[in-house]
């Protein structure tokens, strides 16, 4: 189950078609804007726009053919691991401390023993660690 | 020499020809083949999604087959039978009569408990009681992960065999809400493997901070119950058995108490707290109330509690700790953990507000208490 095989994950991969119209596309794209410019100088420059428009929609149909792919050729994706943090509780003398969590941790587990006095320090909270917020 | 564009536009233009005839060429394909392009394109998005799920999926396996390997303790290669748990399927009964579904529903929800049970003893036979909970935990969250997989890619290939926009489509719509499941099923990998407490624990949190050092007895399979007294009122506080991954019975429980209590004794109030799901806009941790049994599952649990509350005319309070479906299986954000003291006041409140002194009030702390004891 776990390998990856042709027959369980089928693929859409770029085909030689899709190369091939693409390459078409660029040059048909290329030429034609070169004529647009071209144009501009020329007795006919109201022809400019209309070769402009044909080269620049060529040219967004090449990126929005890559932007499609690109979705696909995404590299093999990582499961995000979370930091998790235990807070331990002297019932005692109050004593907080936090720590990473260690798998055998739950609510209400006694731990340690308190660092301030000879009581046990007591498992009172296991959370997800908060990510620091992004700024766009 | 490169010809001038005046040049190539004599007369009329012979490249302007062949450029007008390509573009209106192109835009009558486009005429006929729109909805072909546009399958394409949806078909595309399925398939870089698939591969995430799929990149989930074997995640899941590893690391189930990992836990199976560091718990268990068997000498055998665990990968053939975690495989076959993955396929693993529940057919749920016939309703085309749905007089009596509930009791078919529930008896075969145990059955499947017992076979899990099983399973997972004869994986990890070195396994504790939590470790083994865990792993069952886990192993339902492979289980779940192999599902989304093979129905996303039953409509890829569906889709991609009729190029029927509208098979595609079908997958394509709930594709985003899809993912957010997924997703949080990736983050309950860990969870589970490490025994840690997830967002769908606040109710059993609620219920162990409230009945922590006081006597508790097993009241149905997989809950304790403790009394607590509280503002002249005697509290039975409700929680699933931890701190191993298990939600238990809370409905035989919360029957179980109702009728197990007569005269003054009996129970005047349930008050249920359990974790909800929260629409978009509101913050994680927000705390609400309401009426009415708070549990998630199939229904079954639901309707037991619903079904002794009206036996009894006992009424029934609910306190929702809300939070986004990311979070339900995920490691407990500290926002949810905080919302377990607000909650706690809540149902102190309703307490003294909707019940008299010398009262009986359940307690009833709902959800998976993974990583929480009592």
């Amino acid at each position: 189950m776990g390998e990856t095989t042709g027959a369980e994950f089928p693929s859409m991969s770029l085909s030689w078609v899709m190369l091939a119209a693409i390459v078409v596309i660029g040059i048909f794209s290329l030429f034609s804007l070169w004529m647009g410019f071209r144009a501009f100088g020329s007795d006919n420059p109201e022809h400019s726009t209309y070769y402009i428009f044909i080269g620049t929609a060529g040219f967004a149909a090449i990126g929005y053919m890559f932007f499609r792919t690109k979705a696909v050729m995404i590299k093999r994706m990582e499961v995000p691991k979370v930091q998790v943090v235990t807070t331990l509780e002297c019932p005692s003398c109050d004593l907080k401390r936090v720590r990473d969590f260690q798998r055998g941790d739950y609510v209400y587990k006694d731990d340690e023993p308190c660092t301030r006095c000879e009581g046990t320090m007591v498992v009172t909270g296991i959370h997800k660690r908060a990510e620091p917020k992004r700024k766009r | 020499m490169i010809p001038h564009a005046e040049q190539l536009f004599q007369n009329q233009s012979e490249i302007g020809m062949i450029l007008q005839t390509l573009f209106s060429l192109s835009f009558i394909i486009y005429l006929f083949y729109a909805q072909r392009i546009q399958a394409m394109s949806m078909l595309r998005q399925v398939e870089g999604t698939m591969r995430k799920v799929k990149a989930i999926r074997d995640e899941g396996r590893r690391v189930s087959i990992e836990t199976v390997k560091e718990v268990g303790k068997s000498e055998n290669d665990p990968a053939p039978e975690v495989d076959r748990f993955m396929e693993h399927f529940f057919l749920p009964p016939v309703d085309l009569d749905p007089a009596g579904i509930v009791g078919k529903l529930g008896q075969l929800l145990n059955v499947r408990e017992k076979v899990w049970e099983a399973e997972v003893k004869a994986l990890a036979p070195a396994a504790s009681e939590s470790e083994a909970n865990n792993l069952e935990n886990l192993l339902g969250a492979a289980l779940a992960l192999n599902v989304y997989y093979k129905v996303i890619r039953h409509f890829y290939l569906l889709g991609k065999k009729t190029m029927n926009i509208y098979v595609i489509m079908q997958i394509h719509m709930i594709l985003p809400m899809i993912m957010r499941e997924i997703e949080a099923y990736s983050s309950a990998l860990q969870a589970f493997k490490e025994g840690m407490p997830i967002g769908d624990s606040v109710g059993a949190l609620v219920a162990a901070k409230m009945m922590h050092g006081h006597e508790w007895e097993e009241v149905a399979k997989d809950i304790v119950a403790a009394e607590v007294p509280y503002a002249e009122r005697t509290l039975v506080v409700m929680k699933a058995k931890g701190p191993g991954g298990a939600v238990g019975k809370p409905g035989d429980a919360v029957e179980n108490v109702i009728n197990g209590r007569k005269g003054k004794d009996a129970v005047k109030a349930v008050v249920m707290v359990d974790a909800a799901g929260k629409l978009e806009g509101e913050p994680t941790g927000a705390v609400a109330e309401g009426i009415g049994a708070i549990i998630g599952g199939v229904g079954v649990e639901k309707y037991k509690i619903e079904e002794a509350a009206k036996a009894h005319e006992v009424p029934l309070y609910a306190v929702a700790i809300k939070q986004d479906i990311s979070e339900v299986v995920a490691p407990m954000v500290e926002e949810l953990l905080k919302a377990t003291e607000t909650a706690i006041e809540s149902v102190k409140r309703i307490v003294e507000e909707r019940t008299q002194p010398g009262d009986v009030v359940l307690v009833a702390g709902i959800g998976n208490t993974i990583g929480i004891a009592q």
